[in-house]
């Protein structure tokens, strides 16, 4: 509202007339001017913008410091889980499921309550690589929208896996055949309930390679490391398929590759996406 | 190895999503007609024998084409990100591109991922109560076809997009084509009630009208948005009009030169 801006406070900077087409608010750096194409090589020049009072990457750093206390949540609820360690066999009989919940109950409900809780601050973490995303050298935000697309529903496909397991353990002197299908539809949705997950590596890895600059957002090798996990994440879509072997919900593949992909994702990524942060707030700070 | 003439287009990010979104609706609908046979879908007023029978007869094609879903399903985002990006071409709010992207984004779970997990594990283990198995059988079909309100605020809101934009990225009569769209999602909401008749789930009203309906609008909606990619100039103004392929080529060849 024109004769309403806000006046610079002490020791602060005078605010700069904006320009016609400013972004406003989030960028303090662009390292992809408007006029990149691709094969245009010249290294990015940081483009100084004005800064609001409260520099954006506080908040990021905040999200990204909780990174580490989640995941402590994530492997305490993955050792308390009962059917973990080892994983359920899908042979179980109906008795066999219907005993395993009425033994452990709480130890299931605990658990799944805390995944239940805490799955989803997966979104935050997908959403500051997403604000990386913003400095590749891309001509549009398709990319992006890609990831945004998927990061809500991998999380939310867990999401449901756990809904499936607590009610197994509601009441679990039930009919044991609807007990073993609540355990059948937890593991199901929570084994193959990957195709975000993976369109979330492929994603990643294309923005990654498309960000063809000398000094990229994230290096090449991260870009073959999301096709890597892509990769090992396809077979546990197959556990539908048998009872038993690698492919099964607690075979090799399925349960084993499949999550310590995911977890080796996720190391990966907070460090290289730390490293990220770091170098954007040392811009900002010669900026400033 | 030479490199490709594509990485070096200004619109291969673009061009790339629309390849992806071929392919995943390509995929879509292989494994719904043709290895699961989930489409046109089983009868509603099967009883509890006859879904037993069902899932038998089906069992492979609805284990193997599942898994593919399960693999790939996620390549649906292309076409969510290919159309929040007309949606942010177009000279209306970014609101209507953000609320299109979240509808769309958080459906997938109950619109594809929940028929896939249902006939999955209905498929899984065959010797279960015929009873659970039409529940599960139930569940599929109805989430699949009774996940109805992103088609239709979705699609309202794509329709108020392209009829208030100013900047011609879609044709008037794609912005009317999304109300019918909209309407096959009201036409359906009875295959809630009805287990038999022309609005039961595969009756003529709520399936084979609206499968002609949505192939229709998908069909034209990918055309659209490839003619939205050869348009785009990457300025905030109209679109230009399409040019024959020669113009196109020399616009694109003045645009790379520096």
């Amino acid at each position: 509202m024109p004769g309403f801006e806000r006046l610079p406070g002490p020791g602060e900077q005078p605010v700069r007339p904006r320009e016609p087409n400013e972004r406003v608010g989030h960028v303090s750096v662009r390292p992809v001017p408007t006029t990149w194409l691709p094969g245009m090589k010249q290294a990015a020049q940081p483009i100084g913008y004005h800064l609001p009072p409260m520099k954006r990457l506080t908040g990021e750093r905040i999200i990204f410091w909780a990174l580490p206390a989640v995941a402590i949540i994530w492997i305490a609820a993955f050792f308390l889980f009962p059917g973990f360690l080892p994983p359920m066999s899908p042979e179980w009989s109906a008795q066999r499921v219907a005993t395993f919940y009425a033994d452990h109950t709480s130890r299931v409900r605990y658990s799944m309550i805390l995944f239940n809780w805490f799955c989803v601050a997966l979104i935050p973490i997908l959403m500051l690589i997403v604000e990386r995303m913003r400095g590749m050298a891309h001509r549009t935000p398709i990319l992006r929208y890609c990831v945004i697309g998927v990061a809500g529903a991998a999380p939310i496909a867990f999401l449901t896996a756990t809904i499936f397991w607590l009610l197994a353990a509601f009441r679990p002197h039930r009919a044991p055949s609807l007990t073993q299908l609540y355990n059948d539809l937890a593991w199901i949705t929570f084994t193959c309930g990957v195709p975000f997950l993976v369109a979330l590596c492929l994603f990643l890895a294309v923005a990654i390679y498309l960000d063809e600059r000398a000094r990229p957002v994230f290096a090449r090798w991260v870009g073959h490391f999301n096709l890597l996990i892509a990769v090992a994440l396809v077979p546990a879509g197959f556990a539908g398929l048998t009872l038993t072997g690698p492919f099964a919900w607690n075979g090799f593949l399925s349960f084993w590759v499949k999550n310590v992909a995911i977890a080796l994702w996720l190391v990966v990524m907070a460090v290289v996406l730390g490293q990220s942060i770091r170098r954007d707030q040392s811009v900002e700070q010669v900026l400033v | 190895m030479r490199r490709p003439a594509l990485l070096d287009d200004p619109k291969r990010e673009l061009w790339l999503a629309w390849y992806a979104t071929i392919g995943f609706y390509s995929l879509y609908t292989v494994v719904f007609f043709i290895i699961t046979r989930t489409q046109p879908p089983g009868k509603p007023w099967y009883t509890p024998t006859q879904v037993v029978g069902w899932f038998a007869s089906n069992h492979e094609g609805l284990l193997i084409g599942f898994s593919l879903i399960f693999i790939l399903g996620g390549l649906s985002a292309t076409s969510i990100a290919l159309i929040t990006y007309s949606m942010r071409r177009m000279s209306v709010s970014r609101a209507f591109a953000y609320s299109y992207l979240i509808i769309y984004a958080v459906s997938a779970v109950p619109g594809f991922l929940f028929i896939c997990v249902a006939m999955t594990v209905g498929a899984f283990r065959p010797g279960r109560d015929p009873e659970i198995l039409r529940w599960l059988y139930d569940l599929g079909f109805l989430s699949f076809s009774g996940t109805m309100g992103v088609f239709l605020i979705g699609s309202l809101i794509w329709m108020a997009a392209i009829l208030l934009d100013k900047n011609r990225v879609f044709p008037a009569w794609f912005g009317y084509l999304n109300l019918c769209n909209a309407l096959t999602e009201v036409v359906v909401a009875p295959s809630w009630i009805f287990h038999a008749g022309v609005f039961a789930w595969n009756g003529v009203i709520a399936w084979w009208i609206n499968v002609v309906v949505f192939g229709l609008y998908t069909g034209a909606f990918i055309f659209l948005l490839r003619n939205m990619i050869l348009r785009e100039d990457f300025g905030t103004g109209p679109l230009p009009d399409l040019l024959p392929e020669e113009g196109r080529r020399r616009v694109l060849a003045e645009f790379m030169s520096p």
